[in-house]
């Protein structure tokens, strides 16, 4: 069986920098997946390449068997691809609600048509489908407020729902303990556990090491743009390659 | 769907709104008793529109749109073209000045909506002073700045349409059928992908928004319903001349957007009734040479006071939404989802 998502040998040259040099990974369904690697190991170009916002210059990027490299983002997006952003990018002056919508309308594909009335059901089906991952979030509290006046911890929980919306079959999580405390993150990394046990497929791009060691069945380890490590999270700490590029070598 | 899914009040306020445009004014305006009046009810129901248009395309999607008169131009001049050279009826010449606009939008929007920000702006500050330009010494069409004299009225089924009720009647009915497509348009879900856009179109994209086709749907839509405003400007005036059309138009539309509140529809509306309005009003008070100057003072004072305009947006969309009940009725529906989770824990 092919798997749900892979790349083949990837790659995307900046200029002279080599920022992602032939990583091929495959994820199965259904798998909660780490995506670790130091600053600049080139974590975010690689799923730049997979969500569409980057072009590689070599290699493929395949969804459940279909090649998906230089397709847009919004193609991919609809295929069943759904991320949440590094740094935050929510949109601030609309409410919660109007946000998580934006997910749902991109997986309707609404156009111009969408305002007859034969269309209804469309418009429908955004709703449940926002409330029921704005339930899934813990955020229908705030459904109406406007987006800038909610909490950071919050924001981030508004995204992964604005995600969720999209009913992707993948979902890729960039970096989402970013800013948050020890309690936030043992909350978010049982959030994303419970995820995964709902049964979807999930990569996870983090710094955190100990939320991902936690809750990931296998680890992938990047550094200068290459795979170096692809296991289960106890091989990955006992990894030498992982250990020198962490700590950097010892002379 | 049960009845408790209608506690918005859409036909009360569709009343109202319908009573005022076709009752109430009308009646005011005879009690009047000077069609010139009638002129001016006329020239703010077109620039509620124009507002309207620009409001879907800069308030909602975002996009700065400086050329928004280029539109405008267009309509007026098609229709004035097609009524004088080809003797079509003024009723068949309205929608086609709209397409017509719609279709030069169209083809303007392809190559531009690459552009961001005030990239983009600047593109339709070109298209509107190339527009000008073009009215302007395209003499043997356009009769350059002479312009074009609209004769031969209006007739259909014996209905002189030039005469100043039933031209009130025709501008109203065609104005509010107009505003009530961008009413459904902004206030949609379809409002919703193309505030996304505006908020951050990258991230839109990354939610399977197809932002390049929204933008050039918008900025289709509403050169289309500047050509209609255009045409009922003509058609109402019985003359254009480049000058109707020109870069301060633009700008008159821009303000009445941001003075009532940008991506608010209810605002743009209004800001059309101030910005076309107040003028009149002053000068009935004889205010002379202050009355720019204190249409100044109240740019200025709204802009320093009330940045978000006199209705935002974000007070405007509650409101239409919960009493028109388009797209979300934000209370009503999340107590529905709180009532089916109590059921499911009473079983």
């Amino acid at each position: 069986m092919s798997a749900f998502l892979e790349t083949l040998q990837l790659g995307r040259t900046f200029g002279g920098l080599k920022a992602v040099d032939d990583v091929s990974i495959a994820i199965q369904q259904g798998e909660l997946v780490g995506l670790i690697g130091p600053n600049g190991a080139g974590k975010t170009t690689l799923f730049n390449l997979i969500s569409g916002f980057t072009a590689p210059t070599s290699g493929e990027v395949r969804l459940k068997g279909e090649r998906i490299d230089g397709l847009t983002p919004h193609d991919i997006a609809q295929r069943g691809i759904g991320r949440t952003f590094q740094n935050l990018r929510i949109f601030p002056n609309i409410s919660v609600f109007d946000n998580v919508t934006v997910g749902a309308i991109g997986h309707e594909n609404i156009g111009l048509g969408s305002i007859l009335p034969w269309q209804k059901a469309k418009s429908d089906r955004i709703t449940q489908k926002s409330f029921e991952a704005l339930q899934a979030v813990g955020l229908l509290e705030e459904a109406d407020q406007l987006a800038a006046n909610i909490s950071y911890g919050k924001r981030k929980y508004l995204e992964i729902a604005r995600a969720l919306a999209m009913q992707p079959d993948l979902l890729i999580l960039d970096e989402p303990a970013a800013g948050l405390n020890e309690t936030e993150t043992q909350h978010l990394a049982s959030f994303i556990s419970r995820l995964h046990q709902e049964g979807r497929t999930i990569i996870l791009i983090e710094h955190d090491m100990r939320l991902v060691m936690s809750i990931c069945q296998r680890v992938i380890v990047l550094a200068s743009g290459r795979k170096i490590c692809d296991g289960t999270p106890d091989m990955v700490q006992k990894d030498t390659g992982v250990l020198e590029a962490y700590l950097g070598v010892d002379e | 769907m049960n009845a408790s899914d209608t506690s918005h009040h859409r036909w009360l306020w569709t009343g109202i709104i319908l009573t005022g445009l076709f009752v109430l004014v009308p009646l005011l305006l005879s009690l009047a008793g000077r069609s010139y009046f009638y002129q001016i009810a006329n020239t703010i129901m077109i620039f509620a529109l124009l507002a309207a248009s620009m409001h879907l395309v800069t308030g909602v999607a975002g996009l700065l749109q400086l050329g928004h008169a280029a539109f405008y131009g267009i309509g007026g001049y098609c229709a004035a073209l097609l009524a004088t050279h080809f003797k079509l009826s003024f009723v068949v010449t309205i929608p086609l000045a709209g397409m017509m606009a719609g279709l030069i939008a169209f083809l303007v929007a392809v190559p531009t909506m690459r552009l961001v920000s005030i990239y983009f702006a600047v593109a339709t500050l070109g298209i509107g002073q190339m527009l000008h330009v073009i009215t302007l010494n395209w003499v043997p069409v356009t009769k350059g700045p002479n312009g074009i004299l609209l004769f031969g009225g209006m007739k259909v089924f014996d209905i002189d349409f030039s005469k100043p009720v039933p031209a009130y009647y025709l501008v109203a009915v065609i104005v509010a059928a107009c505003i009530y497509v961008i009413h459904c348009l902004s206030h949609s879900y379809y409002g919703n992908a193309l505030r996304a856009l505006r908020e951050d179109d990258q991230c839109a994209d990354a939610m399977g928004i197809n932002t390049p086709r929204l933008k050039l749907e918008s900025f289709t839509v509403s050169g289309f319903f500047a050509g209609v405003a255009g045409a009922l400007w003509a058609h109402t005036a019985g003359y254009i001349s480049p000058a109707d059309f020109n870069f301060n138009v633009s700008i008159l539309i821009l303000s009445m957007v941001v003075l009532g509140g940008l991506g608010s529809l209810p605002g743009s509306i209004l800001g059309a009734i101030i910005l076309i309005g107040l003028p009149e009003v002053l000068r009935e008070f004889k205010a002379g040479d202050f009355r720019n100057i204190i249409i100044g003072i109240v740019l200025f004072g709204v802009i320093l006071f009330q940045p978000r305009g006199l209705i935002g947006e974000v007070s405007a969309l509650d409101f239409i939404r919960n009493q028109f009940g388009l797209g979300r009725k934000a209370k009503n529906d999340a107590n529905k989802t709180d009532g089916k989770q109590m059921r499911v824990g009473w079983l």
